[in-house]
């Protein structure tokens, strides 16, 4: 038996099957046939792009009504493949060169993808990915290979990936995939994210997975202890097929505090919000009393284009109607670093996660930016709606957002818009320059949430996409609780709203810590509610005061995580 | 043959959904139908009836083009596209 470890970021344990995904590599040469077998191989060709049709058809269809965006890429995808120039290109390389099928396939789409790529317009360049997608598609047909995606799967198995595209997470199979293995990727990472809100566990950061492991191998995934188990013993089998068991009755036994009010040992009550990335209602909506942070990404990212104002619009007002009356927090579009948009070409930069991304990229993209708070005050008419701006450095960049919601307001106004006008607009501290400074930027805002995240990559100067750093990234170190004692204080003083929606909302340790350091409203993922709610009803105010003064004073990260552990352990029993 | 002269209206321009509109559109009609920029001299007539062709063009918002069509029915061709580019695409 041999074990390979890799980062929990979703926790549970599953037992099956490998199933090894890879995306096709093309794999084409220079080649031509023999004179005489030119109707052959244009049938062959017409073929594949039948074959190809069917298949983007299904997953058209499989797609439209639960993610309508999404379907939209495959659509185009679909155009592209018809498109007669295509078609003309290939036939005239077949019948006057005998060139081969694939050959010509790859030439005809590597041309006009090219061609795309010098348009001037970012928008159409980035289409030349699209070009490059549907070749991919023909040239694997042609070759004889099935399509490969996690749609399909036709038995329950535990996905093995160098790396999960959203792409390929938002058309996988959720009743199919039991677990997700990864080789690179940290905690905060796409498929981190995602694998939780979907409880699937999973383990990412595993280095060689997809070269060690093959398909239908039998292994152990724990995702709990960090590791993968090759070829278990029988005996190994069922210890695990125990812990399976046991796993799943300590995570309903937390589900039964999900609709409990939320209430420490000693009486006081604290608030639970929710965090959405798009919008479809869920069960979480049920159990908190606020959404902390609505992503909005989404929006962009599953789109061809820029998504308009209208689509904005409605997809807020339905995140309104999922809340139930309860208050939403709109954090207006975070991208750059690790996520791009397809239609938007931006200049590649050394360092992303410090450049131009979040709200310095609104800001200087204020069509985009203007569209966006137009969208989210007219869906405010509709519910309590409140607007949030991430990646916050300086006193300036608040005052440059709120001058741009006073002009959007106006232009609203003098168009006969509905909205609210007393519309809360806050900020995401995530950036140490803001958090140092909490008591001079709770007067600019209204509110503001700590995404404890990004405020850990950029203190301990740690880039979260990075595994082979994973040990650096501390979010619950010494340094990491004194300036959020600072921000909570400082915001509490100013009878400003504080939150944290970062995953140290969600976590165990991290909620006794942030309740002791003042906090009193966590948002997390729908996963977590239970668990929070349980942990924090074995504390007393007091005692999570005294807890988070001594861990504010403790050297280590590991020295805070092992004593907040004792002492939640001791409780539990 | 027929011809017509407009100019882009809508902010997107011709690509993404527009582009899309179009290129269904033309493809409706028997004729050849073609697109050429008149702001470039040295622009080259793109068939209609293909997206990527279409896209290559980089037509945006402002741009001048020619909708040229030959054949049974290109009067009504080139009237039916000309009054979707000035329609904007339905976009405000």
């Amino acid at each position: 038996m041999r074990i390979l470890k890799g980062n929990p970021v979703s926790r549970g344990i599953a037992l099956g099957k490998v199933y090894i995904y890879r995306a096709f590599k093309a794999d084409v040469h220079e080649s031509y046939f023999e004179a005489g077998k030119e109707d052959e191989y244009y049938k062959k060709f017409k073929d594949a792009v039948a074959t190809a049709e069917k298949e983007l058809a299904t997953i058209v269809t499989s797609m439209s009504a639960e993610s309508p965006e999404k379907a939209k890429i495959f659509t185009a995808h679909t155009e592209i493949l018809m498109d007669e120039e295509v078609d003309e290109g290939v036939k005239e390389m077949i019948y006057e060169s005998r060139a081969m099928p694939d050959y010509a396939v790859d030439e005809i789409f590597t041309d006009f993808a090219n061609l795309l790529e010098k348009a001037k317009d970012p928008l159409i360049a980035a289409r030349a990915a699209d070009l490059r997608d549907v070749r991919n598609r023909v040239l694997r047909i042609l070759k004889g290979e099935k399509e490969s995606n996690l749609a399909n799967l036709r038995e329950n198995v535990i996905v093995v990936a160098h790396d999960l595209l959203p792409s390929d997470t938002a058309t996988m199979d959720r009743n199919r995939v039991m677990g997700v293995i990864t080789e690179i990727g940290g905690a905060t990472s796409h498929t981190a994210i995602l694998t939780r809100s979907y409880k699937i566990p999973s383990l990412l950061g595993v280095t060689d997975a997809v070269q060690i492991m093959k398909n239908g191998d039998n292994i152990v995934l724990d995702a709990l202890a960090g590791k993968v188990l090759l070829d278990p013993e029988k005996e190994v089998i069922k210890e695990y097929q125990e812990k399976l068991v046991e796993f799943i009755k300590e995570e309903r036994e937390t589900s039964e505090y999900l609709d409990k009010i939320p209430l420490v040992a000693s009486g006081e009550r604290y608030s639970i919000g929710l965090n959405v990335g798009d919008t479809e209602p869920e069960d979480g909506y049920k159990y908190v009393d606020f959404v902390g942070l609505f992503r909005t990404e989404f929006l962009y990212m599953g789109s061809e284009y820029m998504p308009t104002e209208q689509e904005q619009f409605e997809a807020y007002k339905k995140v309104l109607a999922n809340a139930m009356g309860n208050p939403v927090t709109l954090r207006t579009l975070d991208i750059g670093g690790d996520k791009t948009l397809r239609y938007m070409a931006l200049p590649k930069e050394d360092n992303p996660f410090l450049g131009n991304r979040a709200l310095r990229l609104c800001l200087d993209h204020m069509d985009m930016f203007k569209t966006q708070l137009r969208a989210a005050l007219r869906a405010s008419a509709f519910g309590e709606m409140k607007i949030m701006f991430p990646m916050v450095g300086t006193i300036d960049d608040i005052q440059a957002a709120n001058a741009v919601v006073a002009a959007v307001k106006k232009e609203l106004k003098a168009e006969g818009h509905a909205f609210d006008e007393k519309i809360n607009v806050g900020i995401m501290i995530e950036v140490p320059s803001i958090g140092v400074i909490a008591d001079l930027a709770a007067k600019e805002v209204d509110f503001a949430s700590v995404g404890t995240n990004d405020l850990t990559q950029y203190l301990h100067a740690v880039d979260r996409m990075n595994p082979s750093i994973t040990k650096y990234y501390q979010s619950i170190s010494p340094s990491m609780l004194r300036i959020l004692g600072r921000i909570f204080s400082d915001f509490n003083k100013a009878g400003k709203p504080i939150s944290v929606c970062g995953e140290l909302a969600g976590d165990d340790i991290g909620a006794v810590v942030l309740f002791g350091l003042g906090l009193r409203k966590f948002s997390m993922n729908a996963a977590n509610i239970g668990r929070v709610k349980r942990t924090l009803s074995l504390f007393t105010l007091e005692e999570t005061k005294e807890i988070a003064s001594k861990a504010q004073n403790m050297s280590t990260e590991a020295e805070v995580i092992e004593f907040v552990k004792a002492e939640i352990e001791k409780r539990n029993l | 043959m027929y011809s017509k002269n407009t100019e882009l209206k809508n902010v997107s321009g011709l690509h993404a959904r527009p582009a899309s509109e179009f290129v269904s559109m033309a493809k409706t009609f028997e004729s050849k139908v073609t697109v050429r920029r008149l702001d470039d001299e040295a622009a080259q007539p793109a068939n209609a009836k293909s997206i990527i062709k279409i896209l290559a063009q980089g037509l945006s918002v402002g741009t001048p083009i020619e909708i040229v069509a030959d054949g049974p029915d290109e009067q009504e061709a080139v009237e039916k596209l000309f009054e979707l580019v000035e329609s904007k695409f339905g976009e405000d």
